[in-house]
């Protein structure tokens, strides 16, 4: 139990260090950083998160029609609330966490024990700094950019797919969505994206910076505490904003809008 | 006139005073070279001069200074002035050969990083090193000589007044062991009241 409040008290002292320090960023050591982390986690793995996130938005999609039977305006509701607020966020959240905040955590952890921060260190750099600020803020910029991508094919895949299972046109399903949509959702989705992606990177680089030993053994121990922290991270975060959207507090906001 | 005044680096563990064991105090200027050094008083030894924070276990002085009366700001710029040299040069080991030398430079004096190569050319091929191409390279893909004088000009582009160094020769051949001995005269050549300090290991009797 006290080692839990320690990782939770570790993970939120870090966020508050990132935060606090978003300045370095004007550093030319510290942007390249952020390019590399923004290349990594979003460019260079664009092609195959998209391709997955597409695939799973579109296999719910129909799945869902086919068990309920949907017509026009259920599959539209359908796309809007559960693919473009809920799956698509999420979807890309995981697959991030699959693949950057493993390498995160392994890089700063394998830095760790092979004396790399300590050379930070007596270079005057602090590590936090230098590899902690510009990987959270590269992660959640990159997923906020991934679940746009995995969005707009999940919800075109999901189009497709609908007006072919349920006889309407393609046009009809676009326009029925383009009216029940509303800039708010997008507001939503990207306030959500960006507050996973950080939550994965902050949780990586907290398991990275402060492995478990110095032996190599500590690498994977570090990589998988930061998955499984992550992953809890990101449902309990989308719990939370789906309390505050579908609950009571903000409910009104975007039914008023519909 | 203070009595540390022409200290460059003085430590004494205070649990071992009185014995007068494991008392190091080197005078300013110059090249020295401390014998036999344990891996436990050196580690106690950097952790004490690098970090430069009040200690009850030992009195340390820096470039004339005791370090338990300086103010913060004081200390940190103190410790602007001491550079650490390890013995497989402290590279990080996803920056190629450039990002690692301009590095400290980034954080601590951008302004200085324009006009830089030139200067990294020179001091890199004076040490015998294909500059163009050590400079593109991971520390992975360098040799154990090219990483110590990789990290040796990026103490150099510093300035330091104190270095604390490995023994820069360790694990090479002759030919690169004898370029590394050079590493201390070409500092004081550049920098002519500076202190080069290296921490010779104990020789392993294992074997």
């Amino acid at each position: 139990m006290i080692g839990v409040y320690r990782e939770l008290e570790g993970t939120m002292r870090l966020a508050a260090h990132v935060l606090r320090r978003l300045w370095v960023l004007k550093l030319p050591p510290v942007a390249e950083e952020l390019v590399r982390q923004i290349y990594f986690t979003g460019a260079s793995a664009t092609a195959t998160i998209v391709i997955r996130g597409a695939l799973v938005g579109t296999l719910i999609i129909a799945y869902v029609i086919e068990v309920l039977n949907a017509d026009v305006s259920l599959a539209v509701k359908i796309l809007l609330w559960v693919v473009l607020r809920e799956i698509g966020p999420l979807i890309a959240a995981v697959l991030v966490i699959q693949r950057s905040g493993t390498a995160v955590a392994t890089e700063l952890a394998l830095m760790k024990i092979s004396g790399e921060l300590a050379s930070l260190r007596h270079m005057r750099i602090d590590p936090q700094d230098y590899l902690a600020v510009p990987r959270v803020l590269g992660i959640a910029l990159a997923n906020t950019a991934l679940t746009v991508y995995v969005q707009f094919i999940a919800v075109g895949g999901g189009m497709l797919l609908s007006a072919l299972v349920i006889d309407a046109s393609l046009g009809e399903m676009a326009g029925s969505f383009f009216l029940l949509a509303s800039p708010l959702d997008l507001v939503y989705s990207i306030a959500k994206s960006l507050l996973f992606g950080a939550a994965i990177g902050v949780i990586a680089c907290y398991y990275g910076l402060n492995p478990p030993g110095n032996s190599i053994n500590a690498v994977p121990k570090a990589a998988i505490s930061a998955v499984t922290q992550a992953t809890l991270a990101v449902m309990l975060l989308n719990i939370l904003f789906a309390y505050l959207v579908y609950g009571s507090a903000l409910f009104g906001l975007f039914t008023a809008a519909q | 006139m203070s009595a540390t005044a022409g200290v460059a680096l003085g430590y004494e563990p205070l649990a071992e005073r009185e014995r007068g064991a494991g008392r190091l105090w080197i005078a300013a200027g110059g090249s020295h070279v401390v014998p036999a050094v344990g891996a436990a008083f050196k580690a106690a030894l950097l952790a004490a001069v690098l970090e430069l924070r009040p200690r009850s276990d030992a009195r340390v002085v820096v470039l004339g200074l005791e370090t338990d009366a300086l103010s913060p700001t004081a200390r940190a710029a103190l410790r602007a002035q001491i550079a650490f040299l390890p013995a497989g040069g402290g590279l990080i080991s996803h920056l190629n050969g450039w990002e690692n030398i301009a590095l400290p430079l980034g954080f601590h004096a951008p302004d200085r990083l324009r006009g830089l190569a030139p200067q990294v050319y020179a001091m890199l091929e004076q040490f015998g090193a294909d500059a163009r191409s050590l400079l593109g390279r991971l520390p992975e893909e360098m040799t154990p000589y090219e990483k110590k004088l990789a990290g040796y000009v990026r103490m150099r582009l510093g300035r330091p007044r104190l270095v604390l160094a490995e023994d820069p020769g360790a694990g090479l051949g002759a030919g690169e062991r004898a370029r590394a001995g050079e590493f201390a005269a070409a500092y004081l050549a550049d920098c002519p009241e500076g202190t080069f300090v290296q921490l010779a290991d104990v020789p392993d009797e294992s074997g």
